[in-house]
């Protein structure tokens, strides 16, 4: 209870804050670079100078890479806009490049004008304290961790001035937690007993059972295979055959290790030193899924661990030093030497065979385009050189070395990737790509979660729920009706609203199956053709489902559907049809009026009552029936094709 | 440059569906379009004949003196093709064989890949496939018909590689294909099975019209557009082009009963119906251990339809704007077709106003290992594509961004297009 009563302070501290706010539209004060001139540079401007490719060597996206610049110098001189060459081009039109671009209105191009005189002021810098907050090396209390997150947000906010959205209320909470958690919407039941429950501490109580669920493994262990591997996955030779299965046993593993309560470096250490066959090792896929053709590679295992462990990206750097990430070509291929001595395959692992000739060596392929044949040493990156035994599993010490405290990649990477599969957006973005001149938008809150995960022990589900704990990540996703596109942008990447997001296909597919009483809902109508070869264009049903289904991985506000899903969800003779689970209840509560079937229907597919005129509604349609049953159906089809169903608030 | 993901037109149909245009029973069903032939204000339409796996060139379109199948005279002198395609043979006039195709990637999937985008396969990002590239350009835009339809013709041998899926990438999801699992059976669930939608539909409606003054979102715009082009498709009465039975049955013959011929006409009824490009895929072209067999097999119904879809498409007086290639994603060895070949294969191009009766390129003649070698205009993978996409009114030197603001050519630069069939 004591750890109740905390939050409540410092939500009512925060709230005073805010209420001081001045609304958004309405601003008189100094342009903010993330909040005002960040929206008009990407929006103009990131195209040709964004990071991948950065024309004339000019990287708009940081304050830092403006002020580095490109080949004409500086982009900014603070305080000087008539010195600034980002200012000079764009007042006299020379930018946006080309006849046929739109260019800066007047208004943008004051606010650019204005933000460079004021001396390039940003929110970072208005923030007083972008430490941690509670720092240590001692594992905190959940409430605190929450309270210290909400801190780091609200203080961004207030030096950006801007109102946060209102916290949800317990439908949508409860909607949203139980698809973080458990991966699908609660049940009618489970619906029914968090929103009649009246104790003050019920989403925390929530939060915590959730975490002991096998599901919240499962949804865990799927959102990183998802990381792992493209939805397609790659496949041997030209047989074609694609480990779905195996990928998603690994993904099961994952999640069992850490319902388990197993810390993430040794989840991490039992992934990269596997050896042996997969019967045993479910983890063994993994070398395999970021190898190439279905067999292991050492560059391809170098990035795989650089991105999904580390947070930086060496896809570049395998046939050139990246202009645009500091990473040499070298490092590159010193990472990939400590996985040139292992070896393997969709179903095996095998160390002391491999590319590299000698232990700790590693020639650069003829695929590469620079440097081929030259031989890398094995080294850490942006670290030393490491002296190589004869025989040794180069693995291990390379584990011991990234799952050391004090790494400074491994537990940032770590909690970037578990914000950003809460909030769909990291606090460095893209999730992969730290270094100096991407910094994070909340250095202070990185700081936070990072020193707390590595002083938990690398505890999965104490950082989750801390987390989740949060008012940031409780908040509200809809918007003022009269916000328009940039602010809104700019609210939620200051993390002041939770995005609407599409259900991933693994959620939509269990909610389907839940509101349908349907474990084997099969949505293939070819059903046929599977058993067809190994170019079989149709899998199994679930791999069927995430063909159709799948969404945007870098961005779940993108609604990704077209004419074939919304075909599927429409008329499919299996969604037509009903559900089971109606049955079940109908029998379970023979005196059910329409009204109260109507409102379970409503409780188990959009976790919440309906409103006077949903039920009005229904009841209508329901009487006009002469079928009940049928009109039941016809309300569960409704339901589970509304934008409700699909999104998630 | 263009960004491929314009919000305005989401807000757009945020506005439409909050105005109530979705509900699907108060929308007028467009259908002053059906009757007329639909006019395609921005390009033409194509029709791709996939061979999966990789047909043999010596066993179809570039026989060899001493070869398994021998050189047979066409309509069109001076021009030979195997004797096992004898429609095709009379139709030599309204074809156009490029022999000199050499695409370097000798795997399936890859190979799939590149003769499908122009571009070879990186982990960085994905490119968008012909098909999906055709529904962003020339695609009717806002129409009841899709713009880009996959028909699968079926398989006579279980191998060729994993299937290549056909991907919008950076174009949208909105150019994604519509995929028809079996020509016979039309697009799935483009009928409701019950009696009851109208009803469910107007229950549907309110609801998601206070959803979307509640939730001013682009993503609640973008899926209630979508829900709406769907019901119009269902809807709309062209969608009958999806059902093969109005056919008379002395068409359909003509096509041939095989898959493939159906498939054929079935993509002539789409491209009819305002569709914009339809790919026909028929797998097991990968014919290890010699290809004379299964060739002679496939032949005769290859044969058919692809000959009665020209007539066809010329009775109507379509063929001009209705662009047909037949490939594989490569070729195979010289001799007996035993293996993948990329170094010197062939495409065959019909209609679509491109210059036809000839032969472009010529691979090396005997006596040693007749075929092995291109002697003359190497046409590449991007040269291909950069070919298809001027065929089709495309402007071959757009480039777009990648969600990442990664800006890509939508063609390969390097690309060089066979001016000569574009006359």
């Amino acid at each position: 209870m004591f750890a109740l009563r905390l939050t409540g302070i410092v939500a009512l501290t925060l709230f005073v804050v805010f209420s001081g706010a001045i609304p958004l539209t309405a601003r008189a004060d100094e342009p903010l670079l993330e909040r005002d001139i960040l929206p008009i540079l990407t929006k103009n401007c990131m195209g040709c100078h964004g990071g991948l490719v950065s024309s004339g060597g000019l990287d708009l996206r940081t304050l830092p890479a403006m002020l580095v610049g490109g080949e004409s110098g500086t982009a900014v001189t603070s305080g000087q806009s008539e010195k600034s060459e980002l200012w000079k081009r764009i007042a006299n039109d020379e930018m946006p490049e080309g006849d046929g671009r739109e260019k800066l209105s007047a208004l943008d191009k004051a606010a650019i004008k204005k933000w460079i005189d004021a001396g390039l002021p940003t929110v970072s810098q208005r923030q007083q304290n972008v430490d941690s907050l509670v720092a240590g090396d001692e594992q905190h209390k959940v409430p605190e961790v929450a309270a210290a997150i909400d801190q780091h947000i609200g203080q961004f906010l207030k030096a950006a001035d801007i109102q946060p959205a209102p916290l949800t209320d317990d439908e949508e909470f409860l909607r949203r937690i139980y698809l973080d958690l458990a991966g699908r919407v609660p049940t009618a039941e489970q619906a029914v007993a968090f929103l009649d429950d009246t104790a003050p501490d019920r989403r925390t109580k929530l939060i915590d059972s959730l975490l002991e669920t096998p599901e919240f493994g499962e949804q865990f262990g799927r959102t990183w295979r998802d990381w792992v591997c493209p939805p397609e996955l790659p496949s041997t030779g030209n047989a074609g055959t694609q480990p779905h299965q195996q990928a998603r046993a690994f993904g099961s593993w994952i999640g069992k290790k850490v319902v388990a309560g197993e810390p993430w470096d040794q989840v991490t250490r039992e992934i990269l030193t596997v050896q042996g066959e997969i019967g045993k090792n479910p983890q063994v896929i993994f070398f395999a899924l970021v190898g190439k053709d279905g067999t292991t590679t050492a560059d391809g295992s170098a990035r795989a661990v650089a991105s999904l462990f580390m947070g930086v990206q060496l896809q570049c750097a395998r046939c050139h030093d990246d202009p645009y990430r500091d990473w040499s070509q070298q490092e590159h291929w010193g990472l990939a030497a400590f996985f040139g001595r292992s070896q393997g395959d969709f179903s095996k692992v095998e160390i002391n065979k491999g590319p590299s000739k000698k232990p700790g060596e590693i020639g650069i392929p003829g695929s590469a385009f620079r440097n081929v044949g030259s031989v890398v040493k094995a080294s850490f990156l942006r670290g030393d050189r490491f002296e190589a035994k004869d025989s040794q599993d180069l693995r291990q010490p390379f584990a011991d070395w990234l799952t050391a405290k004090e790494n400074p990649y491994f537990a940032r990477a770590f909690v970037n990737r578990v914000w950003f599969s809460l909030f769909s957006r990291g606090i460095v973005n893209p999730i992969d790509d730290f270094r100096e001149l991407n910094p994070p938008s909340h250095p202070g809150l990185l700081k936070l979660l990072a020193g707390e995960f590595t002083a938990s022990g690398y505890d999965v589900k104490h950082l989750i729920r801390c987390i989740c704990n949060s008012q940031a990540y409780q908040r509200a996703s809809r918007v003022a009706p009269d916000i328009d596109d940039q602010q809104r942008t700019v609210l939620t990447t200051a993390f002041g609203r939770m995005p609407m997001r599409l259900m991933t296909a693994d959620r939509l597919y269990d909610s389907l199956k839940l509101a349908f009483g349907d474990p084997k809902l099969d949505l293939r109508t070819s059903v046929a053709h599977a058993s067809v070869g190994m170019a079989a264009p149709v899998g199994d049903a679930l791999l069927e489902f995430h063909r159709r289904f799948g969404t945007n991985e870098e961005d779940a506000t993108d609604f990704t559907h077209g004419i074939a899903q919304m075909l599927t969800m429409i008329n499919h003779p299996r969604l037509l049809r009903g559900g089971q689970s109606l049955e079940d209840f109908r029998k379970k509560s023979p005196d059910a009026s329409a009204e109260q079937t109507i409102e379970w229907l409503y409780l188990s597919t959009l976790s919440r009552h309906p409103t006077k005129e949903e039920l009005a509604e229904a009841a209508e349609y329901v009487s006009q029936s002469a079928d009940p049953t049928a009109a039941f159906n016809g309300v569960l089809w409704m339901l589970v094709n509304r934008s409700e169903f699909l999104l998630v608030r | 440059m263009r960004d491929s993901h314009p919000t305005l037109k989401r807000r757009d149909w945020l506005k439409l569906s909050a105005a109530g245009l979705l509900s699907g029973v108060t929308v007028p069903w467009f259908e002053s379009l059906a009757a007329a032939a639909i006019k395609r204000p921005r390009g033409k339409s194509c029709i791709l004949l996939w061979m999966d796996g990789g047909p043999s060139q010596q066993h179809t379109f570039d026989p060899k003196t001493h070869g398994e199948f021998a050189p047979k005279p066409t309509s069109v002198p001076g021009i030979h093709i195997v004797e096992h395609l004898p429609q095709l043979a009379q139709s030599m006039d309204d074809l156009a064989i490029v022999r000199s195709m050499t695409t370097e990637i000798n795997g399936h999937y890859d190979a799939k890949y590149f003769l499908h985008t122009g571009h070879k396969r990186t982990t960085a990002f994905e490119h968008p496939a012909i098909g999906c590239i055709a529904s962003s350009q020339v695609g009717l835009p806002d129409d009841d018909m899709p713009a880009f339809v996959t028909i699968d013709a079926g398989f006579d041998r279980p191998d060729g590689g994993r299937l290549y899926r056909s991907v919008p990438a950076y174009l949208g999801p909105e150019h994604a294909p519509l995929a028809v699992n079996d020509p016979a059976d039309g697009l799935e669930n483009l009928t409701p099975t019950g009696d009851d939608i109208d009803a469910r539909l107007k229950l549907l409606a309110g609801s998601e019209r206070r959803f979307a003054q509640k939730f001013t979102l682009p993503a609640v715009g973008a899926k209630q557009a979508a829900f709406h082009r769907a019901v119009r498709l269902m809807r709309s009465k062209r969608s009958r082009a999806f059902r093969l039975d109005e056919e008379p049955a002395s068409l359909r013959a003509e096509y041939g009963s095989h898959k493939f011929g159906q498939s054929c006409l079935l993509a002539r009824r789409l491209v009819e119906a305002g569709v914009s490009f339809v790919e026909i895929v028929h797998r097991g072209w990968d014919d290890h251990g010699g290809a004379a067999k299964p060739i002679a097999y496939r032949a005769p119904w290859m044969d058919a339809g692809m000959a009665a879809l020209i007539r066809d498409l010329k009775i109507r007086g379509m063929l001009d704007d209705t662009l047909i290639v037949w490939m594989g994603e490569f070729g195979r060895t010289p001799g007996d077709g035993n293996g993948h070949f990329s170094k010197a294969w062939s495409t065959v191009w019909a209609g679509g106003g491109i210059q036809t009766g000839q032969v472009i390129g010529k691979t090396t003649e005997g006596p040693k290992s007749p075929g092995a070698d291109i002697v003359d205009r190497p046409v590449t993978a991007p040269d291909f594509i950069g070919t298809l996409c001027l065929a089709l009114g495309i402007d071959i030197h757009q480039e777009f961004l990648t969600p990442a603001k990664r800006p890509v050519p939508l063609v390969d630069k390097a690309a060089k297009p066979v001016q000569e069939l574009l006359g």
